[in-house]
């Protein structure tokens, strides 16, 4: 059996064992000390379980769009109720033009009319964000394929993968570890199609989660 | 320390030239970062803060003071523990000044949220985001920091501005209380090998 401060410094390092940042002679003595102690494997196992679950995949993606720009309205010590609209200097036009020929009063309504139509389809559309997930089927047409691979993995071994499959990234990775990535050529030849690229990274194990493409090629499921 | 995974090495050197740009005014490198961060602070603040416009106002806090204090930051952490030490004090903030949590019954000794089994990750996933709201906000930022975003014990104290063996006592009593409240999580998941299903 071993001594209790081994057990009780390997039981309070257990969690950076399982996010792999306990490195060297500390990881060392900690996977020998778990290799013969019942209570830290279970711990080790279940804290496992706890890190899967936290960073598995979300289905929601989060649009950034419209908290973006209150920060930049912010910053700008300009809020948005406090900004003139865009279409205001049709509308102080229309006010002023009373006296002016009724051909060029009506153009002027009809142009705030229309300002403020589009300001009301801006600001639904900015009160609705859109949301899209990486679970949903990647748009047709899309030169993209979004993947997550295991989080642990060293540099080396994510160009490796990514060189094996013909692949390079293009977008990320994202605060879940999500890559984007497009195919490339490779020896000369042309590129893969993203259906095709789709294939080769579901066959490599270190590749955890694909993003499912419309046709065909499904991808493996999510860790 | 553990080798630099693609996810640290990647990054570091492009969010340090982005927030130089930033506290020379550069708008465009301030909004790459900022979408950079967002989906990461999103999550884990959402998670901590279980609402999703409290989380939005904690980023657009945090955001604005990397606009204005970019050009004070140093290099001598790195840019996420920085914007996450940000981040930190901010929801802490938040939660205080805020009546519009619910409030942690901390006396309570925890009981166990459920003992059915779960019938999907789903299920568990839900009942541990109820099982994480219980547990007093520091505990809780220790649990998604470290499990959730990979960051060291150093990082991790450095985010929350306190000793290295702080965190690990957190994480320690965050852990013993997740066990209890959520039995299920020391169980291998029955509809799989062991690992939790997405």
């Amino acid at each position: 059996m071993n001594a209790p401060t081994v057990h009780d410094d390997t039981w309070l390092m257990l969690p950076w064992l399982v996010n792999g940042q306990l490195a060297g002679a500390e990881r060392a003595r900690a996977e020998e000390h778990v290799g013969g102690c019942a209570e830290c494997a279970r711990e080790l196992a279940a804290q496992r379980r706890l890190a899967a679950l936290l960073t598995s995949p979300e289905r929601v993606s989060y649009a950034p769009g419209p908290s973006l720009r209150k920060l930049l309205d912010r910053i700008d010590g300009d809020p948005p109720e406090a900004r003139p609209a865009s279409p205001a200097p049709p509308a102080a036009a229309a006010v002023g033009a009373s006296w002016r020929p009724p051909g060029l009063a009506w153009a002027a309504t009809f142009l705030v009319a229309t300002g403020l139509g589009l300001l009301l389809a801006t600001t639904y559309r900015w009160s609705h964000p859109a949301y899209s997930t990486y679970t949903s089927p990647a748009r047709p047409g899309s030169a993209v394929l979004h993947i997550a691979l295991d989080r642990a993995l060293p540099l080396g071994q994510v160009e490796e993968v990514l060189r094996h499959a013909g692949a390079r990234i293009v977008e990320g990775p994202d605060g879940s570890g999500v890559l984007g990535v497009a195919p490339v050529a490779t020896g000369g030849s042309a590129p893969v199609r993203l259906q095709e690229l789709a294939g080769r990274l579901a066959a490599d194990p270190r590749v955890r989660w694909i993003e499912p493409l419309p046709a065909a090629a499904p991808p493996r499921p999510g860790p | 320390m553990a080798e630099p995974t693609y996810r640290g090495a990647a990054l570091v050197a492009r969010e340090v030239d982005l927030i130089g740009r930033i506290a020379a005014g550069d708008r465009r490198a301030f909004e790459e970062l900022y979408h950079l961060y967002h989906r990461r602070l999103a999550r884990f603040l959402t998670r901590l803060t279980r609402r999703y416009d409290i989380a939005e106002e904690v980023i657009n806090d945090t955001f604005y003071v990397v606009w204005r204090k970019a050009g004070a930051f140093r290099g001598e952490s790195q840019p996420s523990t920085w914007i996450l030490g940000i981040a930190y004090r901010k929801a802490r903030s938040a939660f205080r000044s805020s009546a519009r949590l619910p409030q942690e019954n901390l006396d309570a000794a925890p009981e166990p949220l459920t003992h059915e089994t779960p019938a999907s990750t789903e299920e568990l996933r839900d009942w541990l985001g109820q099982a994480l709201a219980q547990l007093p906000l520091e505990q809780r930022m220790a649990v998604e920091l470290c499990y959730e975003l990979g960051y060291s014990c150093e990082e991790i104290a450095a985010i929350m501005n306190c000793p290295v063996n702080t965190v690990k006592t957190r994480l320690f009593h965050a852990r013993g209380k997740l066990q209890r409240l959520l039995p299920q999580l020391a169980r291998p998941h029955s509809g799989g090998d062991g690992s939790p299903r997405p």
